[in-house]
């Protein structure tokens, strides 16, 4: 490898270091201070705030309802994708990364514009069966699974076009059918990219915001979650408020993505 | 018969990997089939195993109809080049496989593991991941994980083509013996006429998805059918109207016998016990454009005297298996 | 014994062997059943839907879309959108090209650290990133910057949402280059710089491109992290998904969606770039 001079080396460190302390870690960080700032105590009280409660335990809800849908729609795709010729497969291989390219506005528009039930194309008669997506849960699983779609796929994907299926046909020539094939042999391959994925589908489906806020209606304690608390919180001037939810959403999300990294070097032993 | 596979044709595109193909493999024996690569033979081994259909014609597997049977029920043992280890599980975990998809009693998975794990030298690996294994070692646990159901036939995909010369060279010999114990029908894929001609009771030569022939390996070696079959197995060279193996070329220092065609030692190289030559022909006595080489003992060389730009007279051996050269190939 | 039937015993001249497949299928039954459900639930959660902003968008014809458009105060934002991410995505090219090197090449205490740190943008929600922002570039920043409610701040929220993009597509690609090829070009005599400009840099060129597609399209999306940190001050640090969102809440979905349907553009116009830079990367082998 050929090695750059040390004082070169020492400037790009130090460039990179602080492009993302500057950027990242330090106002990150501001984040704990401000949400500790009026003491531990004052800390846990958000949790007797009922609307704070309420909103959390639907964020938990809706990401791991959403979470669950993309997992099973993720998996499949994915085994399709790599492991069958089929005409169109190019495109739907391309199309299913679209969601990580649209606004969470537009996927909330686009929601909208299909389900609400005044105008929407299916919205009006599934209205008349009594059914509503707009302004409930129904619309917000919906809207986070639109947005964290393609996380799983994009983990599991490569792993499954890297392992090849040499030990899937192995395992048909030693008789077991496709479902044993797929519980015994493919599913303990893919296992830590289907972690992966679910984590980081997690992750972005607690935190999603801009599309819940089109579809949700954003009624508290019904359809509020943890993101829109935090807006709501911040306009009206309770920035403590909104510190402090933002801490546990922060929180959770680095867990995330320290579970990830620390999960990860341990597929190469 | 064990297998048989009648008129089995299998295009891609438009590129026949197989083309009206028929063959009928023996119960018990240790069959090679032997060609380049691209050839067809993986893909004929792959349509016997399930693993591919052909888009015509049939296999049958002890007198069944297999041709529209799915893999699991065919009861076929496949070995894959690269081995197809399930990573995940035990050395044991691979080869009980098939037996807990069967649903086998536990005290009987068990012993038969034991068993097999003896069979292939791997008693002391029972509990390690295939990752821990050598490429020889993961090839003889995928041995034993295909014998583990007691498949009907048992085949094996270019089973040494990821090993080095030496493993390759050691499993070959072992998979002779296994088979001498075990005697159950095997069909083996390989590009390496030495391993064919080596292991098999049986060889089918298959060149650009067809049949070229089939016959035991000295069948194939003294009588080859064609001008493929003889290139393929051995070294070929040219002499004047025909075509013959390089140590079936006779040499004379003197002019004397009937037919010689003269020429000169352009090269001379000594490998081993034996010594190679290269001779260019003189044009005006019928020589080719390309030099014929010849092979001879190193003893047999010196007794000659033989050395680089010596004159010497060509012809082909008595009893020596010869095929009418064609004229451009 | 065996036998074997030649039907044509001739050697006959074939074409040479390619394997070519057409647009054939190798689908099972059960796995038929599978892409009908996965196609039928994509396309009604997304392809449906992104539809439907097409077709409402062309509700009041072209001259509708055409003033929508082009309403100064949408024109404003949808210059301020696109001049801050390219400026982002210019600062992500040479800034994540540079991480990616640093993390790759480079080793020292708390590297591991550097490496968690670049996937938090990724994670963490969008609202909680522009609070922390506006907590240490905000007005009583420790920095004595007050950049809160200015285009400046656009930019920093931009910038904070798109940091993984480049860094994580480059590097692996740095990671796999070959230090041979290196080696070689400095035993010729060249350069470290020249080393660098002509053969690692035309080697990591489709995955800069690659990151530096998405991160334009994530900027051009952006949403959550401005809406605290920006103002969303019309003609001035309002972007186009706040107007868009805008749009929704004062029930003039027409608009919306005209403005959406750009903004849908830009993401396909993603996707085909990232599609033709992979099957790129893949026919290089």
């Amino acid at each position: 490898m050929v090695e750059v001079s040390t004082p070169v080396k020492w400037l790009l460190r130090l460039l990179a270091i602080g492009y993302v302390f500057f950027l990242v870690a330090w106002p990150v960080s501001t984040i704990v201070r401000e949400a500790f700032a009026d003491g531990v105590g004052a800390f846990f009280d958000i949790f007797s705030d009922e609307q704070v409660v309420n909103a959390l335990a639907l964020t938990v809800q809706v990401a791991v309802q959403a979470v669950l849908i993309n997992l099973v729609f993720g998996v499949g795709i994915s085994l399709l994708l790599v492991r069958y010729e089929f005409p169109g497969k190019r495109l739907l291989s391309a199309l299913v990364d679209l969601p990580m390219s649209v606004s969470p506005v537009v996927v909330g528009l686009s929601l909208l514009l299909v389900y609400n039930g005044r105008d929407g194309w299916f919205g009006t008669h599934l209205e008349e069966w009594g059914v509503q997506i707009i302004f409930s849960g129904t619309g917000m699983i919906m809207a986070t699974c639109f947005v964290a779609l393609p996380l799983v796929i994009r983990e599991v994907v490569p792993v499954l076009a890297e392992i090849g299926d040499d030990q899937e046909q192995a395992a048909r020539s030693l008789g077991a059918n496709s479902r044993q094939t797929f519980w015994r042999i493919t599913l303990p391959s893919i296992k830590w990219a289907v972690v992966y994925g679910v984590v980081l589908s997690l992750a972005r489906s607690l935190g999603e915001f801009g599309a819940v806020k089109v579809v949700s209606g954003n009624v508290a304690n019904q359809t509020q979650t943890a993101t829109l608390v935090v807006e709501k919180q911040y306009q009206s001037f309770d920035q403590a408020g909104a510190y402090t939810v933002s801490f546990v959403l922060a929180f959770v999300s680095v867990l995330c993505i320290v579970v990830v990294s620390i999960l990860r070097p341990k597929e190469h032993h | 018969m064990s297998i048989e596979v009648t008129n089995v044709t299998k295009k891609y595109g438009d590129f026949y990997a197989l083309d009206d193909v028929s063959v009928s493999l023996p119960t018990g024996q240790l069959t090679a089939l032997l060609g380049p690569s691209g050839g067809g033979k993986s893909t004929l081994l792959r349509i016997i195993a399930g693993l591919d259909t052909a888009d015509s014609g049939t296999v049958a597997i002890e007198g069944t109809n297999a041709t529209r049977l799915p893999p699991q029920k065919r009861n076929v043992g496949f070995v894959f080049q690269h081995y197809a280890v399930f990573k995940h599980m035990t050395v044991a975990k691979n080869v009980a496989f098939g037996l807990e998809i069967r649903k086998t009693p536990k005290a009987e998975v068990r012993r038969r593991v034991d068993e097999l794990l003896e069979l292939v030298h791997l008693s002391q690996f029972a509990d390690r991941l295939p990752s821990q294994l050598s490429g020889g070692q993961r090839q003889r646990m995928a041995l034993a994980r295909a014998l583990a159901v007691e498949p009907t036939v048992l085949l094996l995909d270019e089973p040494f083509g990821a090993l080095d010369a030496k493993v390759r060279k050691e499993l070959r010999e072992w998979l002779r013996r296994l088979h001498d114990e075990v005697h159950v029908t095997t069909v083996f894929v390989t590009h390496d006429q030495e391993e064919a001609m080596e292991v098999a009771d049986e060889i089918v030569v298959i060149n650009q998805g067809r049949v070229e022939q089939v016959g035991s390996p000295d069948e194939l070696y003294d009588e080859p059918a064609s001008d493929f079959v003889m290139g393929f197995l051995g070294e070929v060279t040219r002499l004047g109207p025909v075509r013959l193996r390089p140590h079936d070329v006779e040499v004379g220092v003197t002019p004397g016998r009937a037919g010689a065609i003269p020429g000169t030692i352009t090269r001379l190289l000594r490998v081993g016990f034996e010594v190679r030559l290269q001779v260019e022909l003189d044009r005006e006595l019928g020589g080719g454009a390309d030099p014929v080489s010849v092979v001879l003992s190193r003893s047999h060389a010196r007794s000659l005297d033989l050395e680089l730009g010596s004159k010497v007279w060509l012809t082909a051996a008595v009893g020596a298996v010869t095929v009418p050269a064609m004229v451009a190939v | 014994m065996a036998t074997a039937t030649l039907d044509a015993p001739e050697v006959t001249a074939r074409p040479t062997p390619t394997r070519r497949a057409g647009p054939r299928t190798t689908l099972t039954a059960g796995s038929s059943l599978g892409l009908g459900v996965a196609v039928t639930w994509f396309s009604l959660l997304v392809l449906i839907p992104l539809t439907a902003i097409v077709v409402t968008s062309a509700e009041r014809g072209w001259s509708g879309y055409v003033d929508t458009i082009t309403n100064p105060q949408t024109m404003a934002a949808i210059r301020l959108t696109v001049g801050q991410s390219l400026l982002v995505t210019g600062i992500n090219v040479v800034m994540g090209t540079l991480i990616a090197w640093v993390l790759v090449r480079d080793r020292f205490w708390g590297k591991a650290v550097l490496d968690v740190v670049i996937d938090i943008p990724f994670a963490l929600p969008t609202i909680v990133a522009g609070l922390v922002l506006l907590g240490l570039y905000g007005q009583g920043s420790p920095l004595g910057l007050d950049w809160a409610y200015t285009e400046r701040a656009v930019m920093l929220a931009l910038a904070f949402v798109t940091l993984p993009f480049v860094v994580r597509t480059v590097q692996p690609v740095l990671g796999e280059l070959d230090h041979d090829v290196e080696e070689a070009a400095a035993s010729l005599g060249a350069k470290r710089l020249t080393i660098f400009r002509r053969i690692i840099l035309p080697s990591l060129a489709p995955a800069i491109a690659a990151g530096a597609a998405l991160s334009f399209a994530r900027a051009i999306a952006e949403y959550g992290s401005l809406v605290l940190l920006s103002g969303n001050k019309p003609f001035s640090t309002e972007v186009v998904s706040v107007r868009v969102l805008s749009f929704i809440e004062n029930g003039s979905t027409a608009s919306a969606a005209a403005v959406a349907s750009l903004m849908l553009a830009v993401a396909l116009f993603v996707i085909v770039v990232l599609d033709i830079v992979q099957r790129r990367v893949s026919r290089r082998g």
